[in-house]
């Protein structure tokens, strides 16, 4: 019997599975747990730092994985049908969060679910289906080996056809530090080896069927703030013209134009092909059609046909990884190795950087290989390599930093703390580059998307070039982002809304008394968790750096004669977060913002 | 914040001039105007009796464009023009000035031109478009003082459709120019809370933009960070830096091009900002 009545995010359950003994708990969301850390990537850290013993192998089955929906999820507020999970990263070694959009997190949450904590490791393949109260873990061995697309579909016709699907590939199965998370196919909890991590607790998939209504606290309240937030998305150029036209795409051209395309694996910022592989170019040669996540008014998602497949994307920053980073230009290659990547479960951001890596180190004689900058012989097999974990491919799907470092130039790998940095040279913009370094899950853009003020004029345009006031407006950013993931709401909502926005959906969602300011104070306090959960396993200031490459400027383009300042910004970037000069979260920002101090 | 969001709202000309308009626009201008408490509307006279009508029993005003967007038509004509859509319900009438002869430095006609709408004005306020894109600094003191003659309420510093739009440099000179107790109004090319802003902190009183809501959406971010206000590069909002030989008279753009060599800050003059 299915359940049919509507529950609040506050009712919501924690579901712990043990994949080592097979036990499964039902555990009421703890009260000041939902307060103090929201849902979603707030309340994946604070499980993940109070439970997760210091120097945990993230491979190992002491690793938490995490999956967690937020107090949005499922219910009328735009954008909320996106699912975070939460784990130690493989990668990186460091608290982790990656994100997917679809339609697995409403099913979840419907099944009256905040979040499912697996632990232990199952001693053969399973999967875990959950059929709203009734939860299973069933043997998946015949899907063990299977492409993310024949496993999703088999995955519904063994339970419902209703049902949703996130499950991982070959690689990771193979455990390869690049694996995804995929779900409907195409859409990617892509960063950070959170495949990794399912592969190595025998985990094919999570299956979620759910009936239960998502109920906001204040329905009134909501629909009020939802009829804002909708009306502020139609009156926005990114998230009305932009995004819905060309998707994310539209970005190749705006950052080749800013001369900030990294090229060639960051040696160059303009990509002379850039026009072959845009947003533009895709609309006219494969756009079939939009793809919107769900409750999303933006569509920024793409549906392709190529070479008479259909096929999701590819996004800009694959578009990027695998064109430019490679100094390739084929969009139909491109294309085809966006959805090669989705079948085998990759991380298209860290595959195509890594590659990018590769090429240069064959470029400079430190690795005998036929890999050549622009050319796509062989790469298609090369990334089934590492999918499966074969040959060079096994060295290559440790990902970059441990790459470049094995063949003697660990200078070459474009990363931050292990995780390979996306489409955007930080040499063009100096908020980003800050954003870069101190972000706590490695090289990522979306932690503080410093190119909106900074490229993109969203919500003004800031000087790029100047440091000053750089510091105070990335933590702005990263702590609204980390609310944001804990609502849990997509990214790209930024354009058009501002942090009351937010605020005021949470608010009438939860009947929490949560303004502008508050919910900043929320952010803030995950992101002080998570460089907590950082320092205890050996991080520090010196890991807040970006790869020597950025102190020497590009030879050409509109981002010639730049160098990215961390130093310069780094001091008062710790100043204003309340931390020592070491990086360090003093007693009294910890204490502002009541987390717990542990001697 | 150096204005309530309130405060900026209520500079705010809320406008709309492109030529496919529809009906249906108009009604979502005047509905937003009406929604954040903006200055007024600003419109083609086609609209004026429908926006009237929409906006009766508000504050929000009604203005609308004479003579629009080139001012090279006949005095008569803008009278004409005024007289009507003032009839219809307009408060405030934005008329293009007759650019041409202040050039040609047929004061006269400028100054009998401007006289010509503010007769036929009745109550309503005028304010007459420079079109600053085209103007000499000297120029441009020449109109302003030659529209404060006239007894214009306001001058403006430009269309929309010509070259350039408004800059903190021009605002302050036509400040200086007409003294305190004249309006001044920025419009043309205004985009975001930073430049709106910066013209007001310049001398404007009322801002003219088709990014009213942007702008007053995007400024509750300043409550949260003062570095949105940050000083950028002096290049960004000097007019020099837009000029452009294409759009403009050569003379003009090439007066713009001088200053900028002996500019002070011309060591900010890189080509990739």
């Amino acid at each position: 019997m299915s359940d049919t009545s509507s529950q609040r995010y506050s009712e919501a359950d924690l579901l712990y599975v043990s994949l080592t003994d097979g036990s499964i708990t039902r555990k009421p969301l703890p009260e000041d747990l939902f307060k103090q850390y929201l849902g979603g990537r707030g309340l994946g850290v604070k499980l993940l730092y109070d439970n997760l013993a210091p120097g945990t192998d993230p491979l190992s089955p002491d690793n938490w994985l995490i999956f967690a929906v937020g107090p949005s999820t499922a219910t009328s507020v735009p954008t909320s049908g996106r699912f975070v999970v939460v784990t130690k990263s493989p990668a990186t070694g460091t608290i982790f969060d990656s994100h997917a959009g679809g339609y697995f997190a409403p099913q979840l949450r419907r099944a009256g679910i905040a979040a499912v904590i697996i632990t232990g490791a199952a001693k053969s393949p399973v999967y875990l289906w959950i059929n709203d109260d009734e939860v299973e873990i069933r043997d998946a061995s015949s899907l063990w080996g299977k492409m993310t697309d024949i496993a999703t579909d088999e995955l519904i016709k063994a339970t419902d056809e209703k049902a949703q699907v996130a499950c991982i590939g070959p690689a990771g199965e193979h455990m390869i530090n690049l694996a995804a998370i995929i779900t409907d196919k195409h859409r990617a909890a892509g960063r950070g080896g959170v495949g990794a991590v399912m592969g190595s607790k025998n985990l094919k998939a999570v299956v979620a069927r759910g009936t239960k209504t998502a109920a906001a606290a204040d329905p009134e309240k909501l629909k009020g703030s939802v009829e804002r937030a909708r009306r502020l998305i139609k009156k926005n150029a990114v998230t009305d013209k932009s995004l819905p036209v060309y998707g994310t795409p539209v970005l190749v051209s705006v950052i080749n134009e800013a001369g900030m395309l990294p090229t060639h694996n960051f040696q160059e910022g303009t990509f002379n092909d850039a026009d072959g592989v845009s947003g533009e170019k895709l609309l006219e040669r494969f756009a079939l059609k939009p793809y919107n996540c769900h409750g999303c008014p933006i569509g920024c998602g793409r549906m392709s046909r190529v070479r008479g497949k259909d096929m999701g994307g590819p996004e800009f920053e694959t578009i990027w990884a695998l064109g430019p980073q490679c100094g390739i230009n084929d969009l139909e290659w491109i294309a085809l190795a966006n959805d090669k990547c989705n079948m085998l479960g990759i991380d298209t951001i860290s595959v195509g950087n890594t590659l990018g890596c590769a090429m240069e180190l064959v470029q400079r004689g430190k690795l005998e290989h036929s890999l050549r900058f622009g050319d796509t012989t062989g790469v298609l097999e090369l990334i089934e390599d590492i999918a499966f974990a074969r040959g060079l491919g096994a060295e290559l799907g440790k990902g970059s930093k441990r790459f470049a470092t094995a063949y003697g130039a660990p200078e070459l790998a474009m990363q931050v703390k292990g995780l390979e940095i996306p489409a955007y040279d930080p040499r063009g913009v100096q908020g980003h580059a800050l954003g870069y370094a101190t972000s706590n899950r490695g090289g990522c853009h979306l932690r503080s998307y410093m190119i909106g003020p900074e490229i993109m004029g969203s919500p003004v345009l800031v000087d790029r070039d100047i440091t000053e006031g750089k510091a105070d407006l990335v933590i702005l950013f990263q702590n609204l982002s980390a609310a944001m993931d804990s609502m849990v709401v997509c990214r790209f909502t930024n354009f058009a809304w501002t942090v009351d926005d937010y605020a005021s959906m949470v608010a009438a969602g939860t009947g929490l008394p949560i303004d502008g300011k508050e919910l900043l104070k929320i952010g803030s306090r995950i992101w002080n968790l998570e460089r907590l959960f950082n320092i205890r396993e050996g991080f520090s200031k010196k890991d807040d750096a970006l790869p020597p490459r950025f102190s020497k400027p590009l030879p050409e383009g509109n981002s010639r004669n730049r160098t990215a300042k961390i130093d310069v910004m780094l001091p008062e970037y710790y100043s204003l977060r309340g931390w020592d000069k070491e990086g360090n979260p003093t007693e009294k920002v910890l204490k502002e913002l009541d987390i717990p101090i542990k001697k | 914040m150096p204005l309530t969001v309130e405060e900026l709202a209520q500079t705010i000309d809320h406008t709309v001039l492109k030529a496919e308009t529809t009906r249906s626009k108009i009604k979502r201008l005047c509905d937003e105007a009406l929604t954040y408490n903006f200055a007024a509307v600003c419109i083609n006279a086609t609209h004026v009796e429908y926006a009237a009508e929409l906006l009766k029993d508000s504050s929000v005003k009604v203005c609308c464009v004479i003579g629009f967007p080139l001012g090279a038509t006949l005095s008569e004509v803008k009278a004409y023009e005024t007289k009507e859509v003032v009839a219809r319900g307009a408060h405030e009438v934005d008329m293009v000035m007759n650019i041409g002869a202040l050039r040609d430095e047929n004061h006269d006609l400028v100054r009998s031109d401007v006289e010509a709408v503010v007769a036929a004005s009745g109550d309503a306020h005028v304010k007459v478009i420079l079109e600053t894109g085209l103007l000499t600094d000297d120029q441009k003191r020449t109109a302003c003082l030659l529209c404060k003659e006239a007894g214009a309420d306001f001058v403006k510093t430009s269309t929309g459709f010509g070259p350039m739009g408004a800059t903190p440099y021009d605002v302050k000179l036509m400040r200086k120019v007409v003294g305190p107790k004249m309006g001044v109004k920025a419009a043309g090319g205004i985009k975001n809370f930073k430049e709106a802003l910066r013209l007001i902190d310049a001398g404007a009183d009322r801002i003219g933009t088709s990014s009213g809501v942007g702008i007053i959406e995007d400024y509750r971010w300043a409550q949260y960070s003062d570095s949105w206000l940050q000083p950028d590069k002096p290049c960004w909002t000097c007019p020099s830096r837009m000029a452009n030989m294409s759009k403009q008279p050569k003379e003009v753009y090439l007066w713009y091009k001088q200053r900028c060599l002996t500019c002070p800050d011309k060591d900010y003059n890189v080509f990739t900002d």
